[in-house]
């Protein structure tokens, strides 16, 4: 981030992008929310539950309405909704899961 | 506001308030503020033997925050009215009101609950913590 | 967009749709509930009707790792339930063709 430090010697092509893409940490946390909506996202809740989903819309309180969501509990999927309405006291972060 | 006017209109029924402590007590509705605290007469706790202290409580007041559940008589319940209200968006207790004669005596009883308020009345009170 | 095509601005624009529909809604305390969804607000308060609630209970077997937990499920049915919204984590409405 900081450009005066010597920067570390470039790794080798193997670490190319790692999996999600850096992301561009230019913008306020608003600007990401408005940027994820209808994207693909990974929701996870404070009780450490996932939700995997295209996230329709979201309110100030982060609310969430998901599309084609699949719930993750310790890595397997328990369930399956067409749509999904998440009360936003239990979020615990929203994180992209393709591109912005 | 919509589910407190529901609850209002639901005074002087029996309900089954479960609390997230799972203590289950059935009582008459007497009364409910706007942040679902609610008071409960002639009340019986579901599983008296494991609640033995709740055996002499005739009738309490329940911190809105603690509660889980309320089982309503569905009888008293207009599904139709409460989508309507509920598309609606905001509904006021004014808008249940027309729509529901039994209402008018409702808010007659809320008149004359505020000024018997002003006599101060022995209740014994419950208070349950999560 | 999806979102845009069907209507849906806000998240509770999502459960507006769902109302005299049938409801899957998950809450704190491992339980579940479906039920026909006649009111709601704000704060997520509900009204169902037709309600079956599954209450799932993790029984922790003795010097064992995750996996061999026994999960007992009790299932019960109510006419007309009042829901706290605070309890309320996840509603989802039935699948729409």
């Amino acid at each position: 981030m900081d450009d005066s430090t010597p920067p570390p010697p470039a790794p080798p092509a193997d670490s190319l992008p790692p999996p999600p893409p850096p992301p561009t940490m230019t913008g306020s946390p608003t600007d990401f929310l408005k940027g994820v909506v209808g994207k693909r996202v990974v929701v996870r809740l404070t009780s450490g539950v996932d939700y995997r989903g295209l996230l329709s819309c979201l309110d100030g309180y982060m609310n969430i309405a998901l599309e084609q969501t699949e719930e993750h509990v310790n890595g397997l999927v328990t369930n399956r909704y067409g749509d999904a309405f998440i009360r936003g006291n239990n979020v615990l972060y929203i994180s992209a899961a393709e591109p912005l | 506001m919509l589910i407190f006017s529901v609850f209002k209109t639901l005074t002087d029924q029996q309900v089954t308030v479960e609390l997230k402590n799972d203590l289950s007590i059935t009582g008459v509705l007497k009364s409910v503020d706007q942040f679902l605290n609610i008071r409960l007469d002639s009340i019986k706790v579901l599983d008296e033997a494991r609640h033995p202290h709740m055996m002499a409580v005739k009738n309490c007041f329940i911190r809105g925050s603690v509660v889980r559940y309320v089982q309503l008589p569905a009888e008293h319940v207009d599904t139709q009215l409460l989508e309507d209200a509920t598309r609606r968006g905001r509904c006021t207790a004014k808008t249940m009101t027309v729509t529901k004669t039994t209402i008018a005596l409702t808010v007659l009883s809320d008149l004359w609950r505020d000024a018997q308020s002003c006599i101060p009345t022995l209740y014994s009170t419950i208070q349950v913590f999560h | 967009m999806d979102s845009a095509a069907s209507g849906i601005q806000e998240p509770f624009d999502l459960i507006r749709l769902s109302l005299s529909e049938r409801v899957f809604v998950k809450l704190r305390g491992d339980r579940e509930l479906t039920g026909v969804l006649h009111a709601y607000d704000g704060h997520m308060n509900l009204i169902l009707s037709d309600v079956e609630e599954t209450i799932m209970i993790v029984d922790q077997v003795e010097g064992s790792a995750n996996g061999q937990n026994t999960v007992n499920i009790a299932k019960r049915k109510i006419d007309m339930l009042f829901v706290r919204g605070d309890g309320v984590i996840l509603v989802s409405p039935p699948l729409r063709t």
